[in-house]
């Protein structure tokens, strides 16, 4: 097994946190791809919904650019729509695990796929919402996916919550009206797997092998000092960078866009 | 006998109900985008527009770029194959090139229920919590957008509210109509129901005329009935670069050309220039694109 690429980590973990069986609410973006490694694995009968209407609940011909990528719906044992989604689906509490992009996520797990900067006249005008202030406001077993390994991914306070997280702190989400125990439970990065701990926010669990506490400070900055014990991320297995390297083909076929020191 | 609806090119619909200043929703979630119409739009160079468009994909980038929009409503913009940048966007909110439109967002969840408050003739639905998010905070064009009640029901909980969502005019990607302007649409609808509803007026845009009893024998895919129809255009192909369920697959490769191309200034003139304004009308567009590359991407090779 030749080296296995920090990226392929991040998706390998990424594929672990999906359960077979279980109804789950699948974002745009690595969301799908590690969904598609998690059907290759342990997880073949994944029930996959998307925000457009479609329920994907077994292997597709080819893995989708996008959830209304219309591939996604070949053989598809319903294409509903976004009321069937959003809420029948993932506000009736029918969904047990949801998966969200988070390219710029805070402490407390408020992700902003918005703006970075002041928000009429940004630095970074990005995408904005769809369906993603849904998964954060009503999403149950919510699993967020950041690729970033710099601070500048992690700040404090998001300059715009797209999704809320925990907002502000412990019981806000409570008093404001949004559905008890959902929000943001784990931050899957490349660094490692945080959990959310309402007083600290989100905190490292366990860090990808060769990782050092001080690596994830730097990159957490609201981290205080190192815990007595802390785990590492199981090594992957065969099986799985074998997965992961099927479906990244597959994704450079369907042009998706990949680090540039990804092996082909 | 039922009311036959009024057939028009698509140079007719942008001539005639799409003015300068024109508030128009046009519909699609990155399946079925009527691009055709958007391509007409930029032929026609019209201005000041005030678009609705829940999932504003490379149509929307291209209005944008174009100069073709004034004021925009919208959940997201993105160009959703790579994912490649919405260059024209980004260039026009960020650097106000050609112009920066005024913008209001509401998430997908939210906007669907203003769409279905406005379909069902309600002042307001229920929707997702979105208290303290940013849709919730920033407010530029609708400061009525979003607001909260507190249940009637219960405890007194507090209830996040969308505001009705009224376009004056929707324009909509379908896949097969009748004379009639029976609508009918294969695969996920998204939002389009509630989006078609909501609009004062109704024209659709669709892949091909069928015979009415072929409606008939399947009269739960009609997303409209013809009697809420204004007029129909018939444009084969008309959401390419975007899906069509059942008749033609997303062409990725166009997805990611056109964010190459447009992502200069420059590029973008070239896009418009070779492929809208060079290309004079959607079969012109098809013709460039060539037999090949539409024989790749057919789902189906035959019409009804």
């Amino acid at each position: 097994m030749s080296t296995v690429h920090p990226f392929e980590w991040f998706l390998i973990n990424a594929a672990r946190e999906f359960r077979d069986g279980e109804v789950t609410f699948v974002g745009f973006h690595w969301p799908m791809v590690a969904a598609r490694i998690a059907r290759h694995l342990h997880a073949p009968d994944l029930v996959v919904v998307y925000e457009c209407g479609i329920v994907e609940d077994r292997l597709t011909p080819q893995l989708s650019t996008s959830p209304s990528d219309l591939r996604a719906a070949v053989g598809a044992p319903m294409c509903g729509g976004s009321m069937d989604a959003l809420y029948s689906w993932l506000g009736r509490g029918r969904v047990a695990r949801t998966f969200l992009e988070a390219p710029i996520v805070d402490r407390r797990g408020n992700v902003n796929t918005t703006v970075v900067g002041d928000y009429d006249r940004p630095t970074v005008r990005l995408p904005g919402s769809g369906g993603g202030t849904e998964l954060g406001s009503l999403g149950r077993g919510l699993v967020l996916l950041s690729t970033g390994d710099r601070a500048r991914a992690y700040p404090e306070r998001v300059d715009y919550v797209t999704s809320p997280g925990h907002l502000s702190g412990p019981g806000e989400r409570e008093r404001l009206g949004y559905p008890a125990g959902r929000g943001p439970e784990v931050l899957l990065t490349p660094l490692g797997r945080l959990t959310f701990d309402s007083r600290e926010g989100f905190v490292p669990a366990a860090l990808r092998p060769g990782v050092s506490w001080q690596e994830a400070r730097a990159c957490f900055r609201w981290l205080r000092e190192e815990p007595g014990e802390l785990s590492e991320l199981p090594e992957p297995t065969a099986e799985e960078v074998a997965a992961t390297r099927h479906v990244l083909r597959e994704a450079r076929e369907m042009r998706y866009r990949l680090p540039a020191d990804l092996p082909a | 006998m039922p009311r036959r609806v009024p057939r028009m090119s698509m140079r007719e619909l942008v001539a005639d109900l799409v003015p300068d200043g024109q508030q128009l929703l046009i519909g699609g979630f990155a399946f079925g985008d009527p691009m055709a119409l958007a391509h007409e739009i930029v032929r026609q160079r019209r201005t000041g527009l005030d678009v609705l468009k829940t999932s504003g994909g490379v149509l929307v980038d291209l209005l944008v770029g174009a100069g073709c929009v004034a004021e925009l409503a919208f959940c997201h913009v993105w160009n959703s194959v790579g994912p490649e940048p919405a260059h024209a966007f980004r260039r026009a909110v960020e650097g106000g090139h050609p112009n920066r439109p005024a913008i209001e967002e509401l998430s997908f969840g939210a906007m669907t229920m203003g769409l279905a408050a406005g379909a069902l003739g309600l002042p307001f639905m229920p929707t997702t919590p979105v208290t303290l998010s940013g849709h919730d905070l920033v407010r530029r064009r609708w400061p009525d957008k979003l607001g909260t009640v507190t249940s009637p029901f219960g405890d007194g909980e507090l209830v996040s509210v969308a505001r009705a969502i009224t376009p004056r005019i929707g324009i909509f990607h379908v896949q097969r109509v009748d004379e009639f302007g029976n609508g009918q649409v294969f695969g996920p609808t998204a939002e389009l129901r509630y989006a078609i509803g909501a609009c004062e007026r109704i024209v659709l845009v669709a892949e091909e005329v069928v015979a009415t009893e072929v409606v008939r024998e399947r009269p739960e895919l009609t997303v409209v009935p013809g009697f809420a129809v204004e007029a129909v255009v018939v444009e084969p192909w008309a959401a390419h670069p975007t899906d069509s369920s059942g008749y033609y697959r997303r062409d990725l490769d166009h997805h990611i050309d056109y964010g190459a191309a447009t992502a200069t200034v420059e590029g973008f003139e070239d896009y418009v220039r070779d492929w809208i304004d060079g290309t004079d009308d959607h079969p012109g567009f098809l013709a460039r694109l060539g037999g090949d590359r539409l024989a790749a991407l057919a789902l189906r090779d035959r019409w009804w």
